[in-house]
């Protein structure tokens, strides 16, 4: 009894080092890669062979300088702004159709605030602050259908104008994703994701029969050509099943060891923008089989210390925070991985940390900063 | 603030999402498992098809030698200039010094250099010194890559047989096109990583694939017969103002050729330049025009071309008729200087004629009549029979490209005309090498030979890879026709009119020829003469054939005087190479 009152008076705060750690591994992993796969297009295109190295470190220091601050801002801050966050989204998705609007790639999808800035990811996080503050104001009627379906329908106007604004159907995903993740922990009922699961198995196969179907109809769209190409990227090998191919090529010509660090031939022009979001491909040409597992397991620890630190929250609050942030990257992680091998179907999602991208490594820090917020909420005595 | 509690069942459900991630995550490194253990092959040999580019290492072609294992036909290691644009840094310096080295103009060099490709050939067949200098200049994007020439070390001799090679060293006429397959080896290849571009990457290794060599040719001919059996026909040609003089000699026995000469001859290192006239006024000749001009020079009349044989084809009407016992040596004939067959006067060329002669002195006179007679005995039938069993209807199947078929009447349009005629070798033709080949199987005993070049294939260390056969069919006249053939034959070169043909020390057998050209009267002739040694056992025939000369035209005067001197040296040199070591292990 003595003990514990000791321990009650001096309380020690968690603070999770293994998730840090795991955070700084993959960032300063993330700005090898992308040295290696973009030095020899850069040294190229921008006579410098660091080009896209400089501007990620940049972007990563910052991150990281986010990241602290934020997670010194105890988290229940951001309940106010929740709904605000919501809004903002919203008015920044549709600012990208304003003169503020950048293209890149014959997409509009970024915002020039100084540093380009994809709004999409700041919808992200947004949607994870204010899902988590609507679901702590639903309280219990979560449980009725009602409540149900105010959260399920929540994100739905941010998705929307993802898609159809920036015309971004991935993105649009992974928010809807996250929400439904956050849902479905938040509610206490399983029957009713099984079903919505096994609904969406059923759409999707049967959107894909629908589509081998209607292949050489003409009638598909580049979305069609995608799915036609996943099933069979060789008959594709010149169009959208271009880059999956090349991605093949580089995955398959790893082996278990690899070519080692810097000796990928893919990179060399034949997988274009190698340091985007085929960036894992390259991982597994260089570093061979041991590495992809490697960094598939770092991924696994970074979601296991999210579990943990949701787990022990102090709060339901804080705990969907993090559940918020744990679904995005494991969405991101495993979508991404599973397009680089042609698991599924071409489509843009970028691996979190690794992949090159200035926004995107601000927000991903931005949002440990937060997971690191809630865990210092969690006492000692509590892990 | 909001103060919900963390209820056990979110716990739960967080530890559930963290299962379902697990799961996808195992899911996704099974996956990775099955692309880069099971399919890892398939894809790195896709990758490196990607990456890698090929360039070709040409094959050394193989060469010919002699029957002494002269070597007439090699290789000389010449280089090809390219340049690769991305790797190309100062392009003007590049320039000027590709435009001062090779001697091309700098509008096309430029063109060259600035063409955006993964690699530009410049100039190929440059000499190596030139090579080795513009290596020496270390240009980056300049290639020097190093490969074969085709080189006649005799430069003209035996052109129209050996023929010669183009631009990717594969044969083009003559022996070189013949045996290809044996020649021209196998390219090797040197695999080079490249990047999306085609840029050559430095630090990876170069795969080669080595080429394989072609094959040694030795051929029958024998160098220093072809020699100077080409200073006789140049000198022949010189002196009688001839159109062309072909020399053709081989052994009757088996078909060996050992020497084949048309003169004029063509420089087979420089196979493109027109002999008649120089450059200039070459290359302003419209291209076809040209090219009907080299194709000319570099056709072999032995093989190619088809001439009336006259009077020297009396040796195969003469065999018929004792083959067929219509006439023997002792048959008496009476010659007034002409014959009339049908409606038509034919004249023997002593206009007054030969009297009375049995058959031996009518083949030394070489008189017309007789042979007409002879003609009419066998009767069109039977000269066709045998026409046919000398193989004169077929080819000879020569190991040269491009051999002439035989002229000849259609047996059912053939009148007693046109029967008279073709006894004493008129109206009709056929090719030099027919002719040598049909008389040497009259000869020889009775077996048509195939006349031929090669002999053998040598491999690496003149090791014997192959040995060629050639047919032959026995009894094509019997043993006892082809005897009193070579009897006749001895004479007339000993009292007729082959007697120019006659060499010191020797017996020597043969015939003389000479027939007008069409289209007749035009004051054009082929002199020629057929001669074998020796008479008894002949190890080796020649024929001389002069093609418009100037002046004494008769075969027996200036035909014959040209076997004579070529048998005066080439047959106490065969009779030396017999004892030799190289003849023995023939």
């Amino acid at each position: 009894m003595t003990r514990r009152r000791t321990r009650r008076k001096k309380p020690e705060y968690f603070f999770d080092f293994t998730l840090l750690f795991v955070v700084l591994f993959l960032l300063g992993f993330g700005l090898v890669m992308i040295y290696s796969t973009s030095s020899y297009e850069a040294s190229l295109t921008y006579n410098d062979p660091a080009y896209y190295l400089k501007k990620q470190a940049f972007a990563a220091a910052l991150g990281i300088v986010a990241m602290v601050v934020v997670s010194h801002i105890p988290y229940h801050i951001w309940e106010r702004f929740a709904f605000l966050g919501y809004i903002v989204s919203g008015i920044l998705i549709a600012l990208v159709l304003t003169p503020l609007g950048r293209s890149s790639h014959g997409a509009r999808r970024w915002l020039n605030l100084g540093l380009s800035v994809q709004p999409a990811e700041i919808a992200k996080l947004g949607m994870i602050i204010f899902l988590a503050s609507l679901v702590c104001n639903v309280g219990k009627a979560i449980k009725s259908k009602k409540g149900f379906m105010i959260i399920l329908g929540a994100p739905i106007p941010i998705c929307a104008m993802v898609y159809l604004i920036t015309d971004n159907l991935s993105s649009a995903i992974i928010i809807f994703g996250i929400a439904v993740l956050m849902l479905f922990v938040s509610s206490p009922e399983y029957k009713k994701f099984i079903l919505i699961g096994l609904a969406g198995a059923a759409a999707v196969s049967g959107g894909i029969f629908l589509i081998t179907k209607l292949a050489g109809s003409g009638k598909l769209g580049f979305r069609g050509e995608r799915i036609l190409a996943w099933l069979n990227p060789e008959a594709y090998a010149s169009g959208k099943g271009f880059q999956t191919l090349q991605a093949l090529y580089a995955i398959g010509s790893g082996g278990i060891f690899g070519k080692g660090l810097g000796q990928s031939m893919q990179k060399l022009g034949f997988l274009p923008e190698a340091q985007n979001d085929m960036i894992f491909s390259i991982i597994c040409e260089e570093l061979g089989l041991f590495g992809a597992i490697a960094i598939i397991l770092l991924f696994m620890l970074l979601i296991w210390r999210f579990m943990i630190i949701a787990n022990n929250a102090p709060d339901l609050f804080g705990a969907l925070l993090v559940v918020g942030v744990l679904g995005h990257f494991a969405i991101q992680v495993i979508l991404n991985i599973a397009v680089v091998t042609n698991t599924i179907p071409n489509t843009g999602i970028s691996l979190p940390f690794i992949s090159y991208g200035g926004s995107s490594v601000l927000f991903l820090m931005i949002e440990i900063g937060l997971v690191l917020s809630v865990a210092r909420g969690i006492k000692f005595n509590e892990v | 603030m909001l103060i919900n509690r963390n209820k056990t069942i979110h716990r739960k459900k967080i530890v559930t999402l963290f299962l379902a991630c697990a799961c996808c995550f195992a899911i996704l490194a099974g996956r990775l498992c099955y692309l880069m253990i099971v399919c890892s092959d398939y894809y790195t040999a896709k990758a490196e098809d990607l990456h890698e580019r090929e360039r070709d290492i040409k094959a050394a072609r193989g060469k010919i030698v002699d029957c002494n294992n002269t070597v007439i036909a090699t290789n000389k290691t010449v280089c090809t200039i390219s340049v690769i644009h991305s790797q190309i840094e100062d392009s003007e310096k590049v320039i000027h010094m590709l435009v001062q080295e090779l001697g091309l103009s700098e509008e096309k060099v430029r063109k060259r250099v600035e063409k955006v490709s993964a690699i530009e050939r410049v100039k190929s067949n440059v000499d190596k010194q030139t090579g080795d200098r513009i290596r020496a200049y270390e240009y980056a994007g300049v290639k020097v890559d190093e490969d074969y020439k085709r080189y006649y070390p005799y430069e003209s001799l035996a052109s129209k047989v050996l023929g010669f090679t183009g631009s990717d060293n594969q044969g083009i006429v003559g022996l070189e096109v013949k045996y290809e397959e044996y020649l021209k080896g196998q390219n090797g290849t040197i695999l080079t990583m490249t990047d999306a571009k085609g840029v050559e990457i430095p630090s990876a290794g170069e795969d080669r694939i080595e080429p394989i060599s072609g094959k040694t040719l030795q051929i029958s001919m024998d160098l220093n017969i072809q020699t100077y059996a080409t200073q006789l026909a140049e000198q022949v040609m010189e002196t009688k103002h001839a159109d062309s003089v072909s020399i053709l000699v081989m052994n009757p026995q088996n078909g060996e050729i050992y020497a084949m000469v048309n003169v004029p001859e063509f420089d087979l290192n420089n196979p493109y330049d027109l002999q008649t006239m120089d450059s200039v006024s070459a290359n302003q000749l419209p291209d076809k025009e040209k090219q009907d001009a080299l194709n000319q020079m570099w056709r072999n009349a032995c093989i190619c071309d088809t001439y009336e044989p006259g009077s020297a084809f009396k040796i195969i009407t003469a065999a018929a008729g004792l083959e067929e016992n219509v006439v023997s040596l002792e048959d008496t004939f009476s010659c007034p200087g002409f014959i009339v067959v049908e409606d038509r006067r034919i004249r023997c060329h002593k206009t007054t004629g030969h009297g009375s002669e049995d058959f031996l002195h009518a083949t030394m006179n070489s008189c017309n009549p007789v042979f007409v007679t002879i003609g009419l005995r066998l009767g069109v039938d039977n000269f066709y029979k045998y026409f046919k069993q000398f193989g004169l209807l077929q080819k000879t199947n020569v190991d040269l490209p491009g051999e002439a078929a035989t002229i000849m009447h259609n047996p059912k349009n053939m009148g007693l005309v046109e029967l008279a005629t073709v006894a004493f070798g008129q109206s009709f033709q056929i090719t030099p090498i027919q002719m040598a080949t049909t008389v040497s199987s009259i000869v020889n005993g009775g077996t048509r030979v195939t006349p031929h070049f090669g002999v053998r294939i040598l491999g690496e260390g003149d090791k014997r890879e192959k040995v060629f056969h050639y047919e032959e069919e026995k009894n094509i006249v019997s043993a006892e026709t082809s005897e009193t053939m070579r009897y006749i034959l001895e004479q007339v070169v000993e009292n007729g009119t082959g007697k120019n043909g006659y060499v010191e020390g020797q017996r020597v057998g043969g015939k003389t020829a000479t027939s007008q050209t069409l289209p007749r009267g035009s004051g054009k002739y082929i002199a020629s003469f057929v001669g074998f040694a020796p008479a008894d056992n002949p190890s080796v025939l020649a024929i001389a054939i002069i093609n418009n000369p100037s002046g004494v035209y008769y075969g027996g005067q200036i035909a014959a005087p040209v076997v004579r001197q070529l048998f005066e040296n080439i047959l106490p040199y065969m009779e030396s190479r017999q004892d030799s070591p190289v003849t023995i292990q023939r």
